[in-house]
């Protein structure tokens, strides 16, 4: 992977692929790849070796779905969906993403003002 | 791990959706696609925008690999692996494989199989509905176990108890069924109306009997049982309201019991019943005194309530019983045993020291098995060296190892429970009738259980010390453990290397086998002279040439003495013209043949205060032809004659036990006793005294008894023995159809020459003495196998040396005292700590012994000696083969 271009936690993956999800609805790998790109603003590439393991695994947790559809471009591609399960986990996952962002913002701001 | 996700991994693992693989592959190629072409929209060149495709997206081997590794289950991964390599091993030393198999499958196969019968006969719970809380009670008998009570005991233990919710009555019947084609006696008991009730049955037809039913004087009805119903009423529904002619009385069939019911309680105490009457106890009949002893009782716990304080409560009961009735009751305590004890109890002991032998044989079949990895992992020592030089860890090694042993055990549990369903149907035939449920035992669920647990304690036990020896040995040859010897000397090394760890734990594991061996053949050993010594025992007559048959005369035609006396008078004249019969008489019950009936003994003059504590005498009633025909001595007095008749003085002739027992130093001739109620019935004049008889076992001492003339005291229940000049079998049909020829209606069976009666008392030791003598055998087999295999590996490695030794004029004989020398420390041990072992176990034989020492020093003797020679003959074959090579060629040997 390019130097500058984050690592990703596995974790804060799955959250971005659920959100992803949650906005675009129905999507493809390719599409999900492209979207955190942009929303990233080319900071994020993700890699098909980091991608597609991450989709199986939300898969089997039971919080995506998947099905073969039709792309935009006339070609078969394989489409993911939010189930509810996996919005419910969204909805905690992102709760609890804000909180540590909270802490780690009110941390990193006093240690600021002490040094 | 999320179900879905752990399902997902296992499919993946197991490699069940290969599919899924190809459309990952799709799924990239879509991906990689889109990339390009959005590429070439920007203005790359076709190859540049596959290029920068190809960076952005990384490898797709290694994608796929990340993928595959969230569908799979790495441990299983492993184990699919080492199973797989595994199988691979074990496929190429072929001969290796095939003697571990084989051992494991006898060995599991035989435990697998007397498992079967354990479980059938001992272990599953009784099929009646919550049969723990099902209990037999009565007086404690002479064997602690419930005996025979009378019906107003019983009926005020009903009514008293708190412990039962209910007790159940049951008492003998034998009915002849008389409508519906041929005169058949049909195995009957007659029951309490409670009696399925209490077991939890309901009939599958009609209805089971109400209390109405169970009153002097009720219509009589009856339940059929279903082979019954199939055999003689060809499974007709409508049998339900028939009338049926049974002792030419009517009795109407009011239900039909389900096919699954068995009757284990009727079959311990009379037989295994096919129809079922009410009790209807006349309590004003004589019969129902206190005293009169005829009846048995079972009865359901109340939940909660235990066996001890139910037993308590009866005690209790019956004591003031007995402070209310003083002379009708002898002291003594109530017995509540768990019904499936009362069924089970008799053959219990017999199992488990076959359960215990067949232990032995699968200890000695694993440290065989243990023997023979030992010896291969020597041979492997550069393959496990090799693969620890590669990176393989010890646990790794150890697993791969383990694995092994696991799929040995696995294979060996497979072919062993195939040869368990074959020795269960071989067992069944040859146990002794005694066996309850042994029709039952088949190979099923739980034994397969069974015998994957044993292979997995099999495994372990002969598998990981040899795999942890090796695993070490790999290791340190290899250069990573301790002590490192290096690679390259183990590579290149050859098999004259030092193998003394190893032949020091082989040799022990030969040191175990022979001990335990010789701890089977001691055991089978003393059975064998338990048996000699039974069949030794003199049971007072002499059965040889004596065919029985029973038949019985019973209803209107037969209900004056006389009937039966004019029968059983004509059926002798008639039975002793046929050709080749010297003689013939009549009995209630023969010697040996599973009746007895015992009644109160009272001799004027010698009557305890309290009659009821008078002894009980077993009672035969004769035909005058009965002493002379069994050949049972006349010690003094006279025996029954002719003019023994129903006008004459009533006489009897007793035992010398009795004459012992009762009389003491005294002489019995002339004394006059009254036999059954003490206060009623005619005194009879003692005329003689005979000799002692086994009447119920051989080995136990003979049992009082008195003889009554038929003619004074006459049975209607009736056994015909005829001694033969020839082979009593070819009797049987004539003396049948000369019972048939003076009435039809009258049912014979039970036709078996006396020496089978004798061979039955002793069947259930016979069985025990094959069978063990079977396990010591495959016993005696497994560790002359397993000396041999280290006697001639030692010969083997030392065959140069036995060649220069030969080659300087060394003898045969020299040669074998060099390696019997060698051998001798191993073969004491095991014999010395086999004796030990032996006279510490042999004891648990305990009451099946008889007649000899559970520690009997020749059987003892006998078992070592067998070893000597099967450890010679190990010894000397493989020092055959190496003195028949060649001094040259051993020389060139390496």
């Amino acid at each position: 992977m390019p130097a500058g271009k984050a690592d990703v936690l596995q974790g804060t993956l799955d959250l971005m692929v659920l959100k992803t999800l949650d906005t675009l609805g129905s999507q493809h790998g390719y599409g999900i790849a492209q979207r955190l790109q942009q929303v990233s603003e080319d900071l994020l590439q993700l890699n098909q070796g980091t991608l597609y393991p991450a989709l199986l695994r939300l898969e089997q947790r039971g919080w995506i779905s998947s099905k073969w559809g039709t792309s935009e471009n006339n070609r078969r591609a394989r489409y993911y969906t939010l189930t509810r399960a996996g919005r419910k986990q969204l909805e905690r996952e992102a709760a609890d993403w804000q909180r540590m962002a909270a802490v780690m913002a009110r941390l990193l701001g006093s240690a600021g003002e002490t040094s | 791990m999320h179900p879905r996700e752990l399902v997902d991994r296992l499919r993946g693992a197991l490699g069940l959706s290969r599919h899924r693989d190809d459309e990952l592959a799709e799924e990239l190629r879509f991906h990689r696609e889109m990339l390009e072409a959005r590429h070439r929209e920007r203005g790359l060149a076709p190859e540049e925008a596959a290029r920068a495709a190809r960076l952005e997206l990384g490898g797709v081997e290694q994608a796929t690999e990340a993928w595959r590794d969230q569908r799979s289950l790495p441990a299983l991964d492993m184990l699919a692996q080492d199973v797989r390599y595994g199988l691979r091993t074990l496929g190429r030393s072929r001969g290796f494989t095939a003697a571990a198999l084989a051992t494991l499958a006898i060995g599991i196969g035989a435990n697998a199989a007397i498992f079967t019968i354990v479980d059938a006969v001992l272990l599953r719970p009784l099929p009646f509905a919550a049969a723990d809380r099902l209990v037999s009670l009565g007086d404690a008998g002479s064997d602690g176990t419930p005996s025979l009570m009378g019906w107003t005991t019983l009926d005020e233990w009903r009514a008293r108890n708190r412990s039962f919710e209910s007790i159940a009555i049951m008492g003998s019947w034998l009915p002849t069924l008389v409508s519906e084609g041929e005169a058949e006696r049909i195995p009957a008991v007659r029951v309490s109306a409670g009696f399925f009730d209490v077991l939890g049955v309901r009939p599958a037809l009609g209805r089971g009997f109400t209390a109405a039913d169970d009153r002097p004087g009720a219509p009589r009805v009856l339940l059929l049982g279903d082979g019954l119903w199939r055999r003689r009423f060809g499974a007709d529904p409508a049998v339900v309201g028939r009338a049926i002619t049974m002792n030419d009385r009517e009795y109407h069939i009011v239900g039909v019991l389900p096919a699954t019911y068995e009757p284990l309680v009727e079959g311990r105490y009379y037989q295994a019943a096919e129809m079922w009457a009410p009790l209807g106890y006349d309590a004003t009949l004589s019969q129902a005194c206190r005293s009169c002893q005829h009846l048995r009782a079972f009865g359901r716990l109340r939940p909660g309530h235990g066996v001890a304080a139910a037993g308590a409560e009866l005690d209790a009961i019956r004591a003031q019983q007995r402070r209310d009735h003083a002379e009708d009751y002898a002291a003594a305590s109530v017995a509540v045993t768990p019904l499936r004890d009362a069924i089970a109890g008799p053959v219990r002991p017999a199992l488990y020291v076959l359960f215990a032998a067949v232990g032995v044989v699968l200890l000695i079949a694993c440290a065989n098995v243990g023997n023979l990895l030992l010896a291969r992992s020597l041979s492997r020592r550069r393959e496990l060296a090799l693969r620890a030089a590669l990176g393989a860890g010890r646990r790794r090694i150890v697993r791969q190892l383990v694995t092994e042993s696991l799929l040995l055990a696995l294979g060996g549990a497979t072919l062993g429970v195939v040869v368990a369903s074959l020795l269960v149907r071989g067992l069944a035939r040859l146990a002794p009738v005694s066996l309850p449920r042994i029709d039952r035992a088949a190979v099923d669920l739980r034994v397969l259980l069974f015998a994957v647990a044993l292979a997995v304690i099999t495994s372990v036990l002969f598998g990981l010390v040899p795999s942890l020896r090796a695993a070490r040995m790999g290791l340190r040859t290899a250069g990573l453990g301790p002590r490192a010897a290096g690679l390259q000397s183990t590579l290149a090394s050859d098999s004259r290397t030092n193998v003394g760890g190893y032949g020091r734990g082989r040799a022990a594991l030969v040191v175990v086998d022979l001990a335990l061996a010789l701890v089977l053949l001691a055991g089978a050993g003393v059975m064998l002279r338990t048996v000699r010594s039974l069949l030794r025992v003199d049971p007072g007559f002499d059965p040889r040439g004596v065919e029985t048959l029973q038949f019985l005369l019973v209803g209107t035609r037969y209900a004056e003495d006389s009937a039966v006396l004019a029968f059983q008078d004509e059926l002798l004249e008639r039975v002793g013209a046929l050709p080749g019969v010297s003689a013939a008489a009549l009995a209630g019950q023969v010697p040996l043949g599973g009746n007895g009936d015992s009644w109160g003994f009272h001799v004027r003059g010698r009557m305890r205060a309290n009659p009821a504590e008078d002894p009980s005498v077993e009672r035969y009633a004769v035909t005058p032809g009965y002493f002379g025909m069994l050949g049972i001595e006349v010690l003094r007095g006279r025996t029954f004659t002719a003019a023994d008749g129903a006008k004459s003085e009533p006489v009897v002739v007793v035992s010398a036990a009795t004459a012992a027992q009762v009389w003491g130093g005294a002489d019995p001739l002339g004394s006059v006793v009254r036999v059954g109620d003490p206060n009623e019935g005619p005194w009879r004049r003692v005329v003689g005294i005979v000799g002692d008889v086994h009447h119920q076992d051989l080995s136990g001492p003979p049992t009082p008894a008195f003889y009554t003339p038929q003619s004074q005291n006459t049975d209607s229940f009736l056994v015909l023995a005829v001694k033969s000049r020839t082979s009593p079998e070819a009797l049987a049909r004539p003396l049948a159809a000369a019972v048939r020829a003076l009435d039809r209606g009258v049912p014979v069976y039970a036709l078996a020459p006396m020496s089978d009666l004798v061979a039955g008392a002793v069947a259930q030791r016979v069985f025990v003495t094959r069978l063990l003598g079977g396990f010591a055998g495959i016993a005696v087999l497994l560790a002359a196998l397993g000396l041999y295999g280290v006697v001639s590996y030692g010969v083997a490695q030392r065959t140069r040396e036995v060649g220069v030794r030969v080659a300087l004029g060394a003898r045969p004989r020299d040669v074998l005292r060099l390696v019997v020398g060698g051998g001798v420390p191993m073969v004491l041990l095991g014999l010395a700590s086999g004796l030990a072992a032996a006279a510490a176990t042999t004891r648990f034989l305990g009451g099946l012994v008889f007649g000899v020492s559970s520690t009997d020093p020749f059987s003892f003797a006998a078992a070592a000696a067998l070893l000597v020679m099967v450890a010679l003959l190990a010894h000397w074959l493989p020092v055959r083969r190496a003195l028949a090579v060649a001094p040259v060629v051993a020389l060139r040997l390496d």
